[in-house]
């Protein structure tokens, strides 16, 4: 109970910040359509017509999941700086819930009004440019579910430092290069690639939504794997975090920025 | 009494980034906090006042020795023992700018685990309390800073918790809102059962609302007394005798040698002669040489000492018979 009006608590106010920065929102949503509608015009215009459609359609899957991955590792920083800027970071760390928990179900609630948000918008901007994707959700949610997690374990980390050193925008500039690298290089590239964070879901994803494959075709394996890094990533996220937190908190550096 | 905080022998050092220097802002601390009391942690600026109570809130990791709330260690325990402790801390910055005075107090509720419509009642009940209900659809950063401090303590009330904390709830207040928060704040304590400590420079506050001082300084503490009998305890060391005739030099001299921190003043009619004295008996001291000349002695009254001067002295290192 505890953690669903904790839950409730940090949606609302999702919702509130997101009312009280309206043209902030409004333009965050043009600039996403109009995103998806430029990268159906230039694949349209200038790929290789032969391999069109799937050059569209996998363009547009990495982009979904650069931003998502973006916004969900970057998040958890973003978040603690911005608290920390308005000095009221300290007086979240006193909630017998503790910051991580706050910060985890202010990010469920982001997302889910992101992904929404998105999800409407990658239907209408189908609508406009008349291209469809295999929107399969029934397949695509636990993978996305897995996905996220994982991202959310690296997002962890990165809080962690933002805990401590504060001044990461530099990093957090630098990441997303490397971010738009993980979600674009093919899994298949090299064996490599299942240790990093969240690569093998987008190759999972891409697989359905472009290769028109169902959980079943992928099979147990693949999410079995998918499932363990998901999963190790998190645990290891979670305890950098905390190790990060109980270091501020010895150095004095919660309320600073 | 039930102790609700145990704090012995805490310790906390800073280390300066770039210097490496290392700064000791709390020193050996001890002292304990009973169920129902307001306790004022007084010192001046730079005593540890702060440090000390991020240290209680569990905002800082002291380097040795552990803080018991209600008898769970909060190093170890430190999400549990939170839910005894809710805290303003210190300056402007304990609320969401961007949100309103209800809308602040339901999020910093719901981060307690509590329902928007769990707490919609004491909500009402603490804003007529604070008189904010006027201004309950306001935007925090439009509320004057009497207001925002205001509704800070409303919503550290309504976490519920045994403990408040306050650093310097009355800084930057005017007069009268100054006067309201201290009047708010000893109605919770009466009515609410809760315990109360706050920290402060502000003398007039602690003599106030307090029944118990710690002063820090530098780090240590070097009073941990109830307020009136502090108070009491200077108050009888200190005599002021109007005589009817001026002290000759010898007289003065012999009583500057006695007691150094006397303080003598003549005007036309009559001369004022101050004096702390460290045992009453001293007293006859003074009568020894003031008969040496027979200076007719018109009154001796024990001089009313406010607060503050006592913390000054206090301060200043005149504290060795207060400790006892
Ligand atoms: N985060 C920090 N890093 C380094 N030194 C610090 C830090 N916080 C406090 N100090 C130092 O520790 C000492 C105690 O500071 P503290 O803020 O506890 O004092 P205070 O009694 O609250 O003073 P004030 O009345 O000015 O608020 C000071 O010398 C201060 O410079
Ligand atoms: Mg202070």
């Amino acid at each position: 109970m505890q953690w669903i009006n904790l839950f409730l608590a940090n949606l609302w106010k999702e919702y509130l910040e997101m009312k009280r920065y309206l043209p902030n929102t409004i333009a965050l949503v043009l600039t996403f359509y109009f995103i998806f509608l430029g990268l159906f015009g230039v694949i349209h215009f200038f790929g290789d017509p032969s391999t069109q459609d799937v050059n569209i359609q996998f363009v547009i899957v990495n982009y979904i999941f650069w931003f998502l991955a973006l916004s969900v590792i970057q998040m958890f920083g973003f978040e603690i700086v911005n608290e920390a800027i308005r000095g009221t970071l300290e007086q979240l760390s006193m909630s017998p819930m503790g910051i991580w928990r706050i910060l985890s179900t202010r990010l469920i609630a982001s997302t889910i009004i992101y992904g929404i948000i998105i999800f409407v918008l990658l239907i209408i901007t189908m609508l406009t440019a008349g291209q469809w994707l295999n929107i399969d959700i029934l397949s695509i949610f636990p993978i996305f579910v897995l996905t996220v997690f994982g991202m959310y374990g690296v997002g962890l980390m990165v809080g962690g430092l933002a805990i401590v050193y504060k001044q990461i925008q530099a990093f957090l500039q630098i990441l997303q290069f490397l971010l738009a690298g993980l979600t674009f290089i093919p899994l298949a590239a090299s064996p490599f690639m299942y240790f990093l964070p969240f690569v093998i879901g987008v190759d999972l994803v891409r697989d359905i939504m472009i290769g028109g494959q169902t959980l079943i075709d992928i099979g147990w394996l693949p999410l079995t794997i998918l499932f363990i890094n998901a999963f190790v990533y998190f645990i290891a996220g979670l305890l950098f975090f905390n190790y990060c937190e109980r270091m501020a908190m010895k150095k004095g550096l919660l309320g600073q920025y | 009494m039930e102790k609700i905080i145990e704090i012995s022998n805490l310790t906390k050092t800073y280390r300066k980034r770039k210097s490496r220097e290392v700064i000791q802002a709390v020193n050996d601390v001890d002292f304990n906090v009973y169920k129902g009391e307001i306790l004022g942690l007084l010192g001046p600026n730079g005593a540890g006042k702060t440090t000390t109570i991020k240290l209680i809130c569990g905002l800082l990791y002291p380097d040795s020795s552990e803080i018991k709330i209600k008898g769970i260690p909060n190093t170890d325990s430190r999400l549990e023992s939170l839910q005894y402790i809710s805290a303003v801390l210190e300056g402007n910055r304990n609320l969401y700018w961007r949100l309103t005075v209800r809308e602040n107090l339901e999020y910093f509720a719901g981060n307690r685990g509590r329902s928007r419509k769990e707490v919609k009642e004491e909500i009402d009940k603490l804003l007529q309390m604070f008189r904010l209900k006027d201004k309950e659809n306001e935007l925090v950063n439009r509320l004057s800073r009497g207001m925002q401090q205001k509704l800070a303590i409303a919503v550290a009330m309504l976490a519920n918790t045994e403990v408040m904390l306050l650093d310097e709830p009355t800084l930057c207040l005017d007069v009268q809102t100054g006067l309201e928060v201290r009047e708010i704040l000893k109605s919770i304590v009466s009515n609410y059962q809760r315990t109360i400590i706050i920290s402060s420079h502000d003398m007039d506050v602690i003599q106030d609302i307090c029944d118990r001082t710690v002063i820090i300084n530098q780090g240590t503490v070097v009073i941990d007394q109830r307020v009136d009998e502090l108070i009491k305890l200077f108050e009888v060391r200190s005599y002021r005798l109007t005589l009817t005739e001026p002290l000759s030099l010898d007289q003065q001299k012999a009583i500057s040698t006695r007691f150094p921190t006397n303080e003598y003043v003549e005007d036309q009619a009559y001369s004022y002669l101050t004096v702390q004295l460290e045992k009453s008996e001293d007293i006859y001291q003074i009568f020894q040489v003031l008969q040496l000349n027979r200076t007719p002695i018109d009154s001796i009254d024990r001089k009313a000492i406010r607060f503050d001067e006592v913390f000054l002295k206090i301060i200043q290192g005149d504290h060795q018979y207060a400790m006892d």
